[in-house]
């Protein structure tokens, strides 16, 4: 099961705007260095890389060192906490109508 | 990109009763809340009428759930918002802003239903969700002592 921290992480890391749009395009490439990123982006370097340090933190991508840069990778399956706890509210409407199916069969009586 | 994904839940339930009977389970007051596990207060199955549903409180959330009916169809539909979290706690995060529908449909041998929950917003602020999913838990504990007293 998927620790609070966890979803802290992931939450906080995918409530920014600017963090989602730059996961968004880190997972169409094959890797993508902070410069690439930066470039028409209309914000510095430097904060490009702070939202990095974000999402890496929150597992949602990896860098790799190449040479003096660092390739950026998505790992959208550190998504996996949000789908864990979109799965917490599947299990309440079926618990509901398992009892609201009992309370029909009760009435009957 | 999107600001926010959209998520719903869905059951379509095939039920050996008629509308009408369902129909009273789903808007009696003192019926929903044997199989919801929560207690409506101030419930009426009629188009803007404001209740609210008392789960457990959960940090700076009362844990009060507030619905207002948005379409109410004698035996057919009943549809309500459903918001959680806390207006005012804007550092706690938005507010959790759902809808929820219930569509019966008459079969030959009762009633099909379907329900939608729909309007989850993933992702969003963290905590407000949190506080919720600390709600539901103890909604679904108190059903779990429910049916078995039943």
């Amino acid at each position: 099961m998927t620790n609070d921290t966890q979803i802290d992480s992931v939450f906080h890391a995918m409530s920014d705007m600017r963090r989602r749009v730059l996961f968004d395009r880190i997972v169409r490439t094959d890797g993508i260095t902070v410069a690439e990123l930066t470039e028409g982006s209309g914000v510095t370097q430097g904060a490009v890389s702070q939202h990095l340090k974000v999402l890496r933190e929150a597992d949602l991508i990896q860098g790799t060192p190449q040479g003096r840069r660092t390739l950026y990778h998505a790992r959208p399956q550190g998504l996996a906490p949000l789908v864990d706890w979109l799965a917490m509210y599947e299990t309440f409407w079926p618990a509901r109508v398992a009892a609201l199916r009992d309370l029909l069969k009760e009435i009957d009586e | 990109m999107n600001d926010d994904r959209s998520a719903s839940i869905e059951l379509t339930e095939d039920l050996p009763h008629s509308p009408e009977k369902l129909w009273k389970v789903l808007t009696t007051g003192e019926l929903i809340s044997r199989w919801m596990g929560l207690k409506p207060k101030g419930f009426e199955p009629v188009e803007g009428n404001e209740f609210t549903y008392q789960t457990g409180a959960a940090g700076k959330w009362d844990g009060t759930i507030h619905c207002k009916v948005l379409e109410s169809v004698l035996n057919r539909k009943l549809v309500y918002s459903w918001k959680g979290g806390h207006a005012e706690n804007t550092g706690y995060g938005t507010l959790l802003d759902t809808v929820v529908t219930f569509e019966l449909s008459p079969t030959a041998t009762g009633t099909v239903l379907k329900i939608s929950h729909s309007g989850f917003k993933v992702p969003r602020n963290d905590t407000a969700y949190r506080n919720m999913s600390a709600g539901w838990n103890e909604c679904a504990e108190n059903l779990q002592s429910f049916d078995k007293e039943n």
